[in-house]
């Protein structure tokens, strides 16, 4: 059997697709398959399955062609479809969108390993996003991983216990002290095991290492003054 | 300024119009001697007025004084000045209390019209303030009044009456001392029985209140009833509940004096059981008692007269005569008239047994003289009997007859006493009952208005109930319209939000592919400078297609959407600050509402951005009870309200604020910023 890393490529565009399938010949040598609906992609994954598995999926996330009788109303659909079924398949997401709205919810919903814009598609981004894929990493373009960075700040920002306990850990050795200063709106006080886990949530949204690490992105980023 | 004087003078006198009369002179004089006469005036009013406060304090003292100090000599008029003095400051208080000291003063002298005088004062107080306690308390003269004069069966009368008007009070002291006086006079009358039957009904009233002086009392009287009634077991009993007590008299010599007279009286009821031995060492104890006789003279005789009586019936005439005298002699110091008699009778008794004949007859005409004199009838026969026995023929026989004649008339009146206390007693309790009817007879008579006036106010308040519920109705049909066009309304604005999605959708999917289309047949031809304008055209179309267009509420929160939508801005020469965000329960909030803040939030950070070029710009949040506010205000440049109309932008926010019911206002100033409010009404 063959050994090479099967893709399904889904876009009603065929100019995109070819673009897309141009930029994969550069990267490697792949077995491709391409497609204009979602119905169909679903189908294909389904079909393969047993045989012939596709490892990669590379979707837009809206589609022209959609009529009443289509059963996936888009791509968000197509993956939901996939996670539902619990397929093991990484998936990419190739699109125009770039709404902080859509691209949120795409990432925080469905969390595809890859989300690329077509706009700035090319052999490097592509080959870059697949080495990721395989190994079950993710991978964003700049301006996707901007986006949600920006995101994170503004939620932070909003965030008033965030906020207190980003001002308040560089005066104190250890977290456990903050516990009895950090008091919510109505002046209940914030325990201990909250204030870590914000802690942990904060590192994540910033990509932190580490709280120290934390600060200094916090006031890098004009989080706090 | 003579002339004003004289007229100040008559002022000192004071009353008022003689006040105006003078003043109307003073205005014929110069007017500055009017102006000083008045201030003189003015001082010299002033002055009286406080002089008169004065007196009045002073007049309070001198009652005082008056009560305080009298004794002797001065204390009737004192007494009876103080009474006249409280009723000229007509202090009713005082009118009373000063009466009853007046009153009591004069039962001690037997002054009867004293008495009158307090019954009126206090009589004259009750019809004024409806004191009761002051009628009472003029019963309880108009009795003592009655017993001076010996009119026994009119004093247990108002007795009686003070007794019950006490009972009305709950006034159990007095009402025990009312009823104590009269087992006094029923002991007098030799009614033991109702005597017996009086004090019980007192000591009800005492026993549960302690009071310990009166309790004494009647424990007291009931034993001497229970005696006289030959049941000296049973008298004893409440002669020793009352030596039980008597140690709570407050008053040393009056305790001393109840112990002793308690000592003697059970050593009688020893005597009438026939324990001599036991009466003897009791009687004894009793004289053993310290200086005996200088304190407690009465006492004294008493205990010693009790002992001799012993000594007589058991047949020790002599040594029971040595005693007698001693008895006498002492009763003649203390000057005790009727208690001599009962020496004499007794040494009469005791010499006529020795057979010393002269003697006794002696002993018996005196005894028979003080009886007669303090009315001891009891010595009276005695001695009678005593005389009929030590002389012979018609003198004998005339002591017998009187003897007879006295026996019957005292027998009678006895009987016909001890009716008239009956009667009193129970013509009282037939009123009594009487009373009880005709209150039944209100209580029914009120009760009968009462449910009247019930079902009236069962009426008033059904009446009120069924209006209340008519005005409920309606406010709730009301209501219920407001919300259905409200419901309507947000109906009517989800409609247009779809056709909006539809224009976006066509717009992005439509419109923007056909740009794309051509641009790529323009690539193909080198024509790259149109190209890259329609790049520009396109950019701005999917721009536009985003704007229309706009996530469902259901699927992602509205706080999640602002985040998203303020990332959209960021940048750090604009920062968006969000306030009190998580105030608003935003579950709750109908989705076009929620659609129309968003939308207005997104057109006030482009204007702020674009045209106010504004680097902080503040989103607040507020939820009252009703609605929710929102309040947009920026740093920017500002412009002037009256100059630049609501661009359109602004206006297509107003037009979707307003068609929910919301309010829509704008304030701004140049180079002050703008400020945008929204109110929107949570549910019409």
């Amino acid at each position: 059997m063959d050994n090479k890393i099967r893709i399904l490529i889904v876009d009603d565009h065929q100019l995109v697709i070819k673009g897309i399938l141009c930029s994969l010949k550069e990267v490697g040598d792949f077995d491709v398959v391409t497609t204009n609906n979602c119905d169909a992609a679903f189908n294909l994954i389904k079909a393969d399955i047993n045989s012939n598995p596709f490892q990669l999926l590379f979707t837009d996330l809206s589609f022209d062609n959609i009529t009443d009788q289509s059963i996936l109303q888009g791509g968000e659909e197509l993956i939901k479809a996939i996670i539902h079924d619990e397929i093991d398949i990484k998936i990419g997401v190739i699109t125009g969108h770039t709404e902080t709205n859509r691209v949120y919810n795409v990432i925080s919903n469905l969390k595809p390993n890859s989300y690329l814009l077509k706009s700035k598609c090319n052999a490097t981004e592509i080959g870059f996003a697949i080495q990721k894929m395989l190994v079950g990493e993710y991978y964003y373009t700049h301006e996707i991983h901007q986006k949600i960075m920006y995101r994170n700040i503004v939620k932070i920002q909003m965030d008033d216990i965030a906020i207190q306990i980003l001002k308040a850990l560089p005066n104190h050795a250890k977290i456990s002290n903050l516990e009895g200063i950090i008091k919510k709106n109505d002046g209940t006080r914030i325990k201990l095991r909250s204030i870590e886990a914000k802690l942990a949530n904060l590192r994540t949204d910033l990509n932190a290492n580490n709280n120290t690490d934390l600060i200094l992105k916090v006031k890098e980023l004009g989080i706090i003054d | 300024m003579n002339l004003g004087g004289n007229n100040l003078e008559k002022l000192l006198i004071s009353s008022k119009p003689l006040k105006k009369e003078s003043k109307y002179k003073f205005y014929k004089k110069t007017k500055f001697f009017g102006f000083l006469q008045t201030i003189i005036l003015f001082f010299l009013v002033s002055f009286s007025v406080f002089s008169q406060e004065k007196g009045f304090d002073n007049n309070i003292d001198s009652i005082a004084f008056f009560i305080n100090n009298a004794k002797g000599t001065y204390k009737f008029s004192y007494l009876k000045r103080a009474v006249l003095l409280s009723e000229e400051l007509k202090i009713d208080s005082l009118i009373k209390q000063t009466s009853i000291e007046f009153a009591k003063q004069s039962y001690f002298i037997k002054d009867t019209l004293g008495l009158t005088f307090s019954i009126n004062k206090l009589l004259k107080h009750f019809q004024l303030k409806k004191d009761s306690f002051s009628l009472a308390k003029a019963y309880h003269l108009e009795a003592l009044n009655h017993k001076i004069k010996n009119n026994l069966d009119s004093s247990f009368y108002y007795y009686h009456k003070s007794k019950n008007v006490s009972i009305a009070l709950k006034d159990s002291i007095e009402i025990g001392r009312r009823l104590l006086s009269m087992a006094d006079l029923q002991v007098k009358e030799l009614d033991f029985l109702g005597c017996e039957i009086t004090t019980i009904e007192g000591l009800k009233y005492i026993e549960p209140i302690k009071k310990h002086r009166t309790l004494i009392s009647l424990y007291q009287s009931l034993g001497n009833a229970l005696g006289y009634l030959k049941k000296p077991k049973e008298a004893r009993g409440y002669y020793i509940k009352a030596m039980e007590i008597y140690k709570f008299n407050p008053v040393k010599d009056r305790r001393e004096k109840n112990y002793l007279t308690l000592l003697s009286n059970i050593g009688m009821t020893f005597k009438d059981e026939g324990n001599f031995k036991k009466a003897t060492s009791l009687f004894k104890e009793g004289l053993n008692s310290d200086s005996l006789e200088m304190k407690h003279p009465k006492q004294y005789q008493t205990l010693l007269g009790n002992l001799s009586s012993i000594y007589f019936i058991q047949g020790k005439t002599e040594k029971a005569i040595e005693g007698y005298k001693i008895v006498l002699n002492s009763r003649i110091k203390t000057k005790n008239l009727y208690s001599q008699s009962v020496s004499h009778s007794f040494l009469a008794e005791a010499y006529l047994k020795n057979k010393k004949y002269s003697l006794a007859k002696k002993h018996a005409n005196k005894g028979l003289e003080l009886g007669k004199k303090t009315r001891n009838n009891k010595q009276v026969l005695d001695c009678l009997k005593f005389l009929s026995q030590l002389t012979k023929g018609e003198t004998a026989k005339k002591y017998l007859e009187d003897y007879i004649k006295l026996n019957d008339s005292l027998f009678n009146r006895e009987r016909n006493l001890k009716n008239q206390f009956a009667k009193v007693r129970y013509e009282t309790e037939k009123k009594d009952k009487e009373n009880a009817g005709l209150k039944q007879e209100n209580e029914r008579h009120e009760l009968q208005i009462k449910t009247e006036k019930q079902y009236k106010i069962i009426g008033w308040l059904a009446a009120g109930v069924s209006f209340l519920v008519i005005v409920f109705g309606v406010n709730i049909a009301s209501s219920r319209r407001k919300k259905i066009l409200f419901e309507a309304q947000l109906q009517q604005v989800e409609v247009r939000e779809k056709e909006r999605q539809q224009i976006a959708k066509s717009l992005h999917d439509e419109v923007a592919g056909d740009i794309r289309m051509l641009r790529l047949k323009l690539a193909k031809t080198n024509q790259l400078e149109d190209a890259k304008k329609l790049d520009v055209i396109n950019e701005n179309v999917r721009n536009l297609s985003h704007q229309l267009s706009s996530e469902s509420f259901n699927q992602v929160s509205f706080k999640d959407q602002i985040i998203n939508l303020i990332s959209e801005y960021f940048e750090t020469s604009f920062r968006i600050k969000v306030e009190e965000i998580d105030s608003v329960d935003w579950v709750k909030i109908n989705n076009s509402i929620k659609r129309t803040l968003f939308l207005t939030i997104r057109e006030s950070i482009q204007n702020a951005k674009k045209y106010a070029e504004a680097s902080v710009l503040i989103l607040s949040f507020n939820e009252t009870k009703k609605a929710i506010v929102l309040i947009i205000s920026d740093n920017g440049k500002g412009f002037d309200l009256k100059v630049k109309k609501n661009g359109i932008g602004l206006k297509n926010l107003k037009e979707r604020v307003e068609e929910i019911s919301g309010v829509f206002s704008i304030e701004s100033e140049i180079e002050k910023g703008t400020k945008t409010t929204i109110e929107i009404s949570k549910n019409g």
